[in-house]
């Protein structure tokens, strides 16, 4: 369990630095998933369980500097227990969270604690040191990894029996209860980014993306094209009206 | 981009716009809530300080300047570096570099949000999840494919349009913001509604007796009337929860109990 340990923290700590650097976005559970599957030699429960992971983390997106349970820690934990344990990958959902949470607290702190290097790069400005306040910027990312790394390897190694010894102790209406819990999940993650987006005139496009899929069964991407289509229209149509507005407004007053 | 070879000596190239496209992968390596982005905007924008600021002095001053609060979308930071850039070769007033600075990570942070992290992310990570959830190895790659094929068209393209387009794209951007995010709104609205209909999981297992015959509330009531209506009525009620304040992490512990309830008396 060693050698696999180290691996998935080594994968821990990489993507950690992807979670806010270089940001290819392998660090996702989509992509984290089967990788760790790889690690543990079970590929194609760690695909699904990458998927289902995926899906409750779309809606936690970082904004403004607000972070969201953390993904690489939540995407990684969340699969491992799914292959150790051998249950379904929307059970690891519900165990996936509290490392995530953890995780989310102790990243916070860790941005807390670097706000004084700051001052530190104001002192190397002022001499034009500019090789030292490269250096400075990049060493968060040591940080970052060794923190991922940490955070990842303790559980992996010394929580794999623990966590098939803890499933066993479950009882198996509990297990089922998360799975069906894991299912909701998602939703969670689409009332919190509508709640930044959503508006009253947006309303209707949300019922047509509903309706499109409910009643039609369209893809993802007919979806997404319909969305285009409605977009390129409203922006083109907007445009024109900023243009007519002057005659239109003329027109109606000479109504009256 | 003849005309660039006609530019002076000392100034800024490709070469320094491909080095700070390069180091803008870096902008929150030292992220932090006092300054947030800005040593990895001083980092990213360095290539070209060191270019036309030769005098030590004159540098020194550019540095300080800029590492003042700066916060922005990462991928569409490098628009605003090749406005800066540019300001900076042409010596432009310190306190008019800093509001152009200023007001552009704003709106850019806004269109960023939606047009990235809640359209081009959903998306693509949609994508991927409807070929891995039928067992397909090729979900992660085409996600990662396509996620990075729209990130790096806009890190580079932004670059050189901010930098050659200089302070003309303020206004341009500027006029252009609203209607942008606008269009993205929509884009990415129109796909939640695909999103609710398809991967939530959460329907009614309960049976009703009518005249001797066992009825499925969930086939023959629910799916009569709107199918998929229970996760959007989910999603709808988490909305409302989170619209009067309830924290998320809450309501993953009221999903949680509900799952966990429901299942054990039998009704979901």
């Amino acid at each position: 369990m060693l050698q696999e340990a180290f691996l998935i923290a080594l994968w821990a700590g990489i993507t950690g630095i992807d979670q806010f650097n270089i940001l290819l976005h392998i660090h996702r559970p989509i992509i984290t998933g089967p990788v760790v599957g790889f690690i543990l030699g079970d590929f194609q429960t760690g695909l699904a369980a990458g998927a289902t992971l995926e899906l409750v983390w779309m809606g936690m997106a970082p904004l403004a500097g607000a972070q969201p349970p953390n993904v690489v820690i939540g995407g990684i934990i969340g699969t491992v227990f799914a292959i150790l344990s051998g249950q379904d990958p929307k059970t690891a959902v519900s165990v996936a969270v509290p490392f995530a949470v953890a995780a989310q607290g102790a990243i916070t702190l860790l941005f807390t604690a670097y706000s004084p290097l700051m001052h530190k790069a104001d002192e190397y400005a002022a001499e034009a040191k500019h090789k030292a306040t490269d250096m400075l910027n990049l060493s968060g990312m040591v940080v970052l990894f060794v923190f991922n790394f940490v955070v990842a390897f303790l559980p992996v190694y010394f929580g794999a029996d623990a966590a098939k010894a803890m499933v066993d102790i479950i009882p198996t209406t509990l297990l089922d209860g998360l799975a069906v819990a894991g299912g909701m999940m998602p939703a969670l993650g689409f009332a919190m980014l509508l709640s930044i987006m959503l508006k009253k005139e947006y309303v209707a496009f949300l019922l047509v993306g509903f309706v499109v899929v409910t009643y039609f069964d369209l893809t993802l991407v007919g979806t997404a094209i319909i969305g285009v289509a409605i977009a390129l229209y409203d922006y083109y149509s907007n445009n024109s009206n900023d243009n007519n507005q002057t005659p239109k407004k003329e027109a109606k007053t000479n109504g009256i | 981009m003849a005309s660039n070879n006609q530019q002076e000596q000392g100034e800024i190239t490709k070469t320094e716009l491909w080095k700070m496209i390069f180091r803008s992968l870096f902008l929150q390596s030292s992220f932090n809530y006092e300054r947030m982005q800005a040593g990895g905007w001083l980092y990213s924008l360095m290539p070209a300080l060191k270019k036309v600021h030769k005098k030590k002095d004159e540098l020194a001053a550019a540095m300080k300047r800029h590492l003042e609060f700066f916060n922005t979308h990462p991928f569409l930071i490098t628009p605003v570096l090749g406005i800066i850039a540019a300001m900076e070769e042409q010596k432009e007033d310190p306190q008019m570099i800093r509001s152009i600075k200023v007001a552009l990570m704003g709106p850019l942070g806004g269109i960023g949000d939606a047009l990235l992290w809640m359209t081009l992310l959903p998306i693509t990570a949609g994508i991927g999840v409807s070929l891995a959830k039928q067992g397909n190895a090729s979900g992660p790659i085409v996600f990662f494919l396509l996620f990075n094929a729209v990130h790096f068209v806009l890190r580079i393209g932004g670059m050189f349009y901010g930098y050659y387009t200089g302070v003309n794209a303020l206004k341009k951007l500027k006029a252009g913001a609203k209607a942008i995010s606008r269009a993205a709104s929509i884009l990415g609205v129109t796909v939640i509604g695909g999103l609710i209909a398809s991967y939530i999981s959460l329907s009614l297992n309960l049976n009703i007796n009518v005249e001797g015959n066992q009825i499925s509330v969930q086939k023959e009531v629910l799916d009569k009337i709107l199918p998929n209506m229970l996760p959007l009525g989910y999603t709808l009620l988490l909305y409302y929860l989170i619209k009067k304040g309830y924290s998320p992490l809450k309501l993953v512990g009221i999903t949680i109990c509900i799952g966990v309830i429901g299942k054990y008396i039998g009704l979901l």
